[in-house]
């Protein structure tokens, strides 16, 4: 009678088995580290539209959103079975990676990628732009400027100084790096950089620029010593900056789109991370009138917004 | 030329060439740039450190998330807790069922502290322990179980000896809508649950859970009661009188940085056989009430300093009818309350370090007594009371610092002081570190102490003709040790062996007693000692969802020279969960238990250990991702096992578990 009720039991388990299957189909999920920064959403929003242009279909997962949120994305990825993973922000990869390391994962809106843990099947796109097109461009307006000095966090960019710091040597420019734990430390580590360089570069790094007050100190030093600022985004020309050349973010979303597409269809190469495609170059000439500061004129040509003063 | 280069290095990079522009970013774009670098920084700091990574403490834990819960098809917590590494359950003559941890177990299993979202759930005061009313709390409202092997007073206080037990509800997001199921099963056993959540736009929130428990009981055939091998009426051999109603409705109610929360539980529930050894012929009745209230809030004085206050009450009440002979019938109650406060700082000194220090205050309460006497449940008469009304007060102040000196180390530092109106203070250390010493391997080693609290019963019995309480008692002390490693040698592999040793001390146990046979006394030792063993590798690919995990337990618990009876030498778990498709998968589950030998002195054979085979198969998000349905069978092969019946109650025989059993969920999201 035992054996009967097993095959009984059997029977139903079978049933259900052979029920199964309401595969989806394959798709994009797109784990946002929060949907309400502005990056991270302007990325999101542009690579939604190249997918939808493709007829791709995607899933979106914001942290910010979820309580649990490694639990319910892992269990997403289990209903969903994406292609790949759109990663955007570094919570977001660090997180799909832990959950998902084999998944093909594709990042962009992290700070400083090489910090990442990238195994194999990780694609990305860059947060900044390439350190040896942007010293580039510094030398081709300032031919002058001979070093240029940076404040950073060892945790956030350690690896992004050094490639900036191997760039600028072959192209014939010192970097004088002063890493700081908090940003506590600006003022006594302004102090020490600023009489040594003839710029002064701001880089993406989270520690460095916790605040507005972090921002205001930074540039209210360089002004006090007549000291040039460059930055990597054109919300610091307001600030005093007198070159930034930025990112797009819009260009962002929709270069790795196209790369999501790229490795949907097996065209790139494993490991494969690009430089930002998009840029905008913004001079603010009031700034650079008030530092006497040369530059050459030929240079102009290249920029995409010059800043005047208000009269 | 060097122009016409330049310019092509530029039109190279400028992609996206903008028209000239008047005016540059605004202010506003530097807060929306600001704020998007204040995400980054949070991966390295989080908001609040303290919730490590399981790879990253010191201490031993392990996670069980919902839709683990969902594939085991857990009828209740304890079903998810037996999957546990270094966890066995087994069957109480009082009904309750008893947390085994690390080769120790108890009838009450006060050695062990159960939370819910963070709060205590000791509330039985008199006789410890949180499985009275929450041995079989439902599960389908739980986020996640995160159970903490080793001793925690350090931080936790009171009771957190053996192991800590945090079970997470779903909160306002997690539910966002109504969420209902229904369960139904063997044992005439039906469960049922409506949740509702909801977040307002004025930064408001409530999440309510209700869930409704009824079942007739397993039905164990009872050979012999103490009155029957005397030979006198019983109503034995008869069957396990255990049948359940209960009642769960809890709160989470937030505004702001506020948030109101508790639960409330009534249950009623027969007995396994009884408290008087005499199996009941139904008229046996348990009847608790427990809830708590917690408003709490989170005051954020920097970025890096936040403050946590909360003031708490807690309620437990006992009314329970004891059948102790055909015609005898005990009526014996009371109300326990706790109320107090807390009040903990949380400083992240900088991205490697955090603080938490913080003090706790609370009055504890024992009133309302009912002890009574009759020859039927309708007809008792007021008798002497056996336990006394009794207030104690107690607080505490604890530190602890999480330090990661480097990238790959985590250390950890803490103590805890405790100081009680009734037996003094009791101080609890703990230290430990976690060293990544290469990528994916993890070592790990702590030391900790913690302490058990006296319950009033232990302390105030009264008028009771086989044990009295001792006034005198001090707490129960343990000291533990432990080392590992955690290692993930593959993707989706992970391993982690784990040895610990716990030398408990003062034990609280009923000694020789000169007007009664016995008395409570801090008499005696137990040195536990054993190796856990676990992997579990998460496939990935075209079998995304499936995994197949084990665990393996050594454990040699000694007291007086002796391994402790009625526990299991080794224990093994092994499952495999496999997912057919995006929808449906099918769970296995395979218990085996060692034998456990008796006492000194009993002469029975020891209590044949087991394999028990458990399968399950689970649809989720079918139509519209709406539906799951889940369909259980336990001990599909129906073997035949016992849990032991202590030396004490030898004359009546092990106790048999069911066969068979099944169960069957549908859950409904709105």
């Amino acid at each position: 009678m035992k054996i009967m009720d097993f095959c009984k039991v059997l029977i139903l388990l079978s049933v259900f088995w052979v029920s199964a299957g309401f595969a989806q189909p394959s798709k994009v999920l797109i784990v946002n580290s929060d949907n309400t920064v502005f990056r991270y959403g302007t990325i999101a929003s542009e690579f939604k539209k190249v997918l939808q242009q493709n007829a791709y279909q995607w899933t979106e997962f914001n942290l910010n959103s979820h309580a649990d949120a490694e639990a319910e994305l892992k269990q997403l990825i289990q209903q969903e079975n994406p292609v790949l993973i759109y990663c955007i922000g570094t919570k977001a990869y660090s997180l799909a990676r832990n959950v998902a390391s084999n998944k093909k994962l594709l990042f962009s809106a992290a700070i400083n990628w090489r910090r990442l843990d990238i195994g194999e099947g990780t694609y990305g796109v860059a947060n900044e732009l390439s350190s040896a097109q942007e010293i580039s461009l510094l030398r081709y307006f300032f031919p002058t400027i001979k070093t240029i000095g940076l404040l950073y966090n060892d945790k956030f960019s350690r690896e992004y100084v050094e490639t900036i710091k191997k760039d600028a040597s072959t192209l014939g420019i010192n970097i004088i790096n002063q890493p700081i734990n908090d940003a506590q430390e600006i003022g006594d580590a302004l102090n020490e950089l600023l009489p040594k360089i003839d710029m002064f570069w701001i880089i993406s790094d989270p520690v460095v620029l916790s605040s507005k007050a972090s921002v205001q100190q930074i540039f209210q030093a360089a002004q006090q010593r007549q000291k040039p600022v460059y930055a990597y985004s054109d919300v610091f020309i307001e600030q005093g900056a007198v070159l930034a050349i930025s990112a797009d973010l819009a260009t962002i979303g929709r270069q790795s789109a196209s790369l999501a597409l790229m490795v949907d269809k097996d065209k790139v190469s494993e490991g494969t991370v690009q430089n930002p495609a998009g840029s905008t170059v913004t001079l603010n000439k009031c700034a650079l009138d008030a530092l006497r500061l040369n530059f050459n004129q030929d240079a102009l040509d290249s920029v995409n917004k010059i800043v005047e003063c208000n009269k | 030329m060097i122009k016409y280069l330049y310019t092509l290095l530029v039109g190279a990079l400028v992609l996206n060439s903008s028209a000239f522009a008047d005016a540059s970013a605004s202010n506003d774009d530097l807060e929306k740039e600001l704020a998007y670098l204040a995400a980054e920084r949070q991966v390295v700091v989080t908001a609040s450190k303290m919730e490590e990574h399981v790879d990253k403490t010191v201490a031993t834990t392990t996670v069980i998330t919902q839709d683990d819960i969902a594939h085991i098809g857990a009828r209740n917590l304890l079903d998810v807790l037996r999957l546990v590494p270094g966890i066995g359950i087994t069957q109480s003559q009082l009904g309750i069922r008893e947390i085994e941890v690390r080769g120790v177990k108890t009838l009450a299993s006060e050695k062990v502290q159960v939370m819910l979202n963070g709060h205590p759930l000791d509330h039985n005061l008199q006789n410890a322990g949180s499985t009275w009313v929450y041995d079989d709390l439902p599960v389908d409202t739980i986020k996640r179980v995160e159970v903490v092997r080793g001793p925690g007073s350090a931080l936790y206080g009171a009771n957190a000896f053996l192991a800590v037990i945090n079970i997470i509800t779903q909160n306002a997001k997690d539910l966002n809508g109504l969420h209902t199921s229904a369960g139904w099963g063997s044992f005439d056993t039906q469960q049922y649950r409506a949740s509702w959540g909801k977040q307002f736009k004025n930064s408001a929130e409530a999440a309510l859970h209700f869930n409704f428990t009824d079942t007739n009981g397993i039905k164990s055939p009872i050979s012999a009661d103490s009155l029957s091998v005397q030979g006198l009426s019983s109503a034995a051999p008869g069957k396990s009188q255990l049948t359940e109603g209960r009642y769960d409705l809890e709160w989470q109610l937030g505004y702001q940085d506020f948030k109101l929360d508790g639960r409330f539980i009534n249950k009623k529930t027969g007995t396994f056989f009884g408290v008087a050894t005499v199996l009941s012929d139904g008229r046996t009745q348990q009847d608790y009430n427990d809830y708590f209230l917690r408003l709490s809030r989170t005051w954020k004085i920097q970025d890096k300093f936040t403050v946590d206050t909360q003031v708490f009450h807690d309620s437990y009440s006992a009314d329970n009818i004891w059948q102790i002979a055909p015609t005898q019938f005990f009526r014996t109650g009371f109300q326990d309350t706790r109320t107090g406060g807390e009040i903990q700082a949380n400083y992240h000194i900088s991205d490697a370090q955090t603080v938490i220090s913080g003090f706790s205050y609370a009055k504890e309460q024992q009133d309302n007594l009912i002890d009574q006497l009759g020859i039927d449940s309708e007809h008792l008469i007021p008798t002497l009371p056996t336990t006394e009304e009794r207030i104690r007060r107690r607080w505490g102040v604890y530190i602890e610092d999480v330090w990661d000196p480097f990238k790959n180390v985590r250390m950890t530092l803490g103590a805890r002081y405790d100081r009680y109106s009734d037996f003094g203070g009791t101080f609890n250390p703990r230290m430990g570190f976690n060293w990544e010493f290469i990528k994916n391997y993890s070592l790990k080693f702590s030391y900790g102490t913690a302490y058990r609290a006296p319950a009033f019963g232990e302390l105030g019995l009264v008028n009771n003709p086989v044990v009295l309480g001792n006034p005198m008692l001090k707490p129960e002390e343990v000291k533990t040790f432990e080392t590992g490693i955690i290692a993930h040698p593959v993707a989706g592999l992970t391993t982690q062996a784990t040895y610990y040793h716990s030398a408990i001390n003062q034990l609280i146990s009923q000694v020789s007693g000169q007007t009664t046979a016995f008395r409570y006394d801090n008499n005696g030792s137990v040195v536990a000692e054993g190796v856990e063993l676990e992997t579990r590798y998460d496939f990935d690919g075209n079998l995304q969802g499936s995994y197949i995990s084990a665990n393996h337990i050594l454990q040699h618990s000694v007291q007086l020279g002796q391994q402790l009876a009625d526990v299991p030498r080794h224990r093994t778990n092994l499952i495999v969960n496999w997912a057919f498709d995006n929808t449906w998968s099918s769970f296995a589950h395979v218990l085996i238990k060692g034998n456990t030998l008796r006492n000194l002195g009993d002469t029975r054979n020891d209590v044949p250990g087991y394999a028990l085979f458990d399968m399950g198969l689970l649809g989720k998000n079918m139509f519209g991702k709406k539906v799951d349905i889940s369909f259980n069978v336990y001990n599909l092969f129906d073997k035949r096992y016992y849990d032991p019946a202590p030396t004490s109650l030898s004359f009546i025989g092990d106790y048999q578990m069911p066969g068979r059993a099944f169960f069957g969920h549908v859950s409904l999201r709105f």
